[in-house]
């Protein structure tokens, strides 16, 4: 599937430093495998760790008559590893496209050089899979990474 | 002569031992022995020779303080200052400075619920411009250029029930959550709305924000566990859910100071967990919370704070506060997420130094990682 972008969220990607080819890949197996979180609005979360990088794509899809694609709203990453669903604390707008089942906001075992914490994220109380979204991702968890490394130190 | 003139500097070599033993809980990286986090504010002023009116008129003495007393006791390697009514001034109220206590409302702002639509929220950056935000700012700074190494910089939502209660008046509040519980709400949402705003413009600054936020005057002596889920814990979710939005955090202290007896259990599913959450709880109906519970209920969700009771810090009777201390290190020690001795609140400004030494001695005979 194509995977179109504008200008603005390019950049953004590239500062993150996201690889297109990698971001292609997250939306692919999530579109070929099911495994995602979807929004009313038809926003899809997808995620897929490579290199031990879990890359998360935000996109649309566009349908045409003869081919759809894919419209990236943004994409974003994290080095923590997400483990177990821990809990489910409330509602939130996604649903697993997998389970088709409302997914929850909750909390997720989050591993990250050999130190088990635990983290917020929305979690699919049926299957057990979990998304962390954009400002989480980005920010709480970013600094999280960056003070158990400097505690580990 | 600047505050930071009375102060000899911090003993680099306790300071780097003290820091190594505050981040093992979180990184699961056991140091010495466990820490030990009495709540210390204006007892570290009066230890170093000043009065309670100065630690809280004077925030970067208080600061320096507080750092001081930490090395003396063999605390905690990090600083901390506040009262527990931040943002209210932004909100209408005045405070009144008193010899003996923190600061306290002169009055309440509203009396009826038709006047908590006429409170409104400063935006983050008229927050930055006004008292609560500027005075942070200002101590941070001082903390910054002469105890550089203490630094967290940390936004106090702190009792979100409790602050609101005080602007119209407590009673008032209480009545209120029975005959006007929207209205009762609303005030609740205004002053953590305030805080939220107010943790932004901290985070801005510094890059994150550590968050303190607590359910006091939510408690089981005043409201039900359903009430205390409502006003209490759903209220601390929106407050670290909305922080975490705008880039504070990760950093979270949930302070559940006062009895809960039987509303400990709306807390777990009702919060938000970050990797760097400590949990605390003060009091199981009149006797302090025992560890052996909180640990079994909320130790594979955060570090856990254990309290000794405040009482015992002014009781001339050290044995009393080393057993207790003891007791609680036995029933939380081994939690799995990690676990800090502190008191049930703040240490009180009287503290005997003889049973805060029975604190970190307990600490030192029952809490030296690979003893037991």
């Amino acid at each position: 599937m194509d995977v179109k972008m504008s200008d603005a969220v390019k950049e953004t990607v590239g500062k993150r430093g996201l690889k297109d080819a990698d971001v292609q890949e997250v939306i692919s197996n999530a579109e070929s495998t099911k495994k995602k979180a979807v929004n009313k609005n038809g926003r899809i979360l997808a995620k897929k760790v490579i290199n031990k990088v879990t890359i998360y794509a935000d996109y649309n899809i566009e349908r045409g008559i003869l081919k759809s694609h894919a419209n990236l709203n943004s994409a974003f990453s994290h080095r923590m590893a997400l483990g177990k669903v821990v809990n489910a604390t409330g509602d939130s707008d996604w649903t697993c496209a997998s389970c088709n089942e409302p997914a929850k906001q909750g909390t997720v075992e989050m591993s990250y050089i050999g130190v088990s914490r635990n983290g917020p994220a929305i979690v699919c109380p049926k299957c057990g899979d979990a998304w962390t979204e954009e400002y989480l991702a980005t920010k709480t968890i970013a600094v999280a990474e960056g003070l158990f490394e400097k505690k580990k130190a | 002569m600047g505050y930071e003139e009375l102060f000899p500097a911090i003993d680099t070599k306790w300071h780097t031992n003290s820091a190594k033993r505050f981040a093992s809980p979180f990184v699961s990286n056991p140091h010495d022995r466990i820490d030990v986090d009495a709540i210390m504010l204006s007892h570290a002023a009066v230890s170093c020779g000043y009065t309670i009116r100065d630690f809280y008129e004077k925030p970067e003495l208080g600061i320096h303080c507080v750092s001081y007393m930490n090395e003396t006791y063999d605390l905690l390697p990090v600083t901390h200052w506040f009262y527990s009514l931040p943002w209210v001034r932004e909100l209408g109220m005045k405070l009144q400075y008193k010899d003996t206590l923190p600061p306290i409302p002169v009055g309440p702002v509203i009396k009826d619920p038709s006047e908590v639509d006429k409170l409104r929220v400063m935006d983050k950056e008229e927050l930055k411009r006004n008292f609560t935000q500027q005075e942070f700012f200002r101590l941070y700074e001082y903390v910054q250029k002469n105890i550089g190494q203490t630094l967290v910089p940390i936004s106090y939502g702190f009792d979100l029930v409790g602050a609101a209660a005080e602007l119209c008046g407590v009673e008032n509040f209480i009545m209120w959550t029975f005959t006007e519980p929207e209205a009762a709400k609303k005030l609740v949402m205004k002053y953590t709305d305030t805080s939220i705003n107010g943790a932004e413009g901290l985070a801005d600054k510094y890059g994150f924000a550590m968050l303190i936020v607590g359910s006091v005057l939510a408690n089981n002596d005043i409201f039900s566990d359903d009430a205390v889920k409502e006003y209490g814990a759903g209220s601390m979710r929106y407050y670290v859910d909305q922080c975490f939005r705008r880039g504070a955090g990760p950093q979270v202290f949930y302070h559940l100071c006062g009895n809960h007896e039987t509303d400990w259990k709306v807390f777990k599913d009702t919060l938000i967990w970050s990797p760097f959450t400590v949990f605390h709880v003060g009091y199981h109906g009149k006797k302090v919370f025992p560890s052996s519970l909180l640990t079994k209920e909320f130790g594979s969700m955060a570090t856990c704070m254990g309290s000794v009771d405040t009482k015992l810090m002014i009781n001339p009777n050290p044995m009393a506060v080393y057993n207790q201390s003891k007791e609680q290190l036995l029933g939380g020690r081994d939690s799995p997420k990690g676990y800090i001795l502190g008191n049930s609140c703040e240490c009180p400004p009287y503290t005997i130094p003889a049973c805060m030494r029975s604190m970190v001695k307990a600490a030192r005979d029952f809490g030296t990682y690979g003893t037991w």
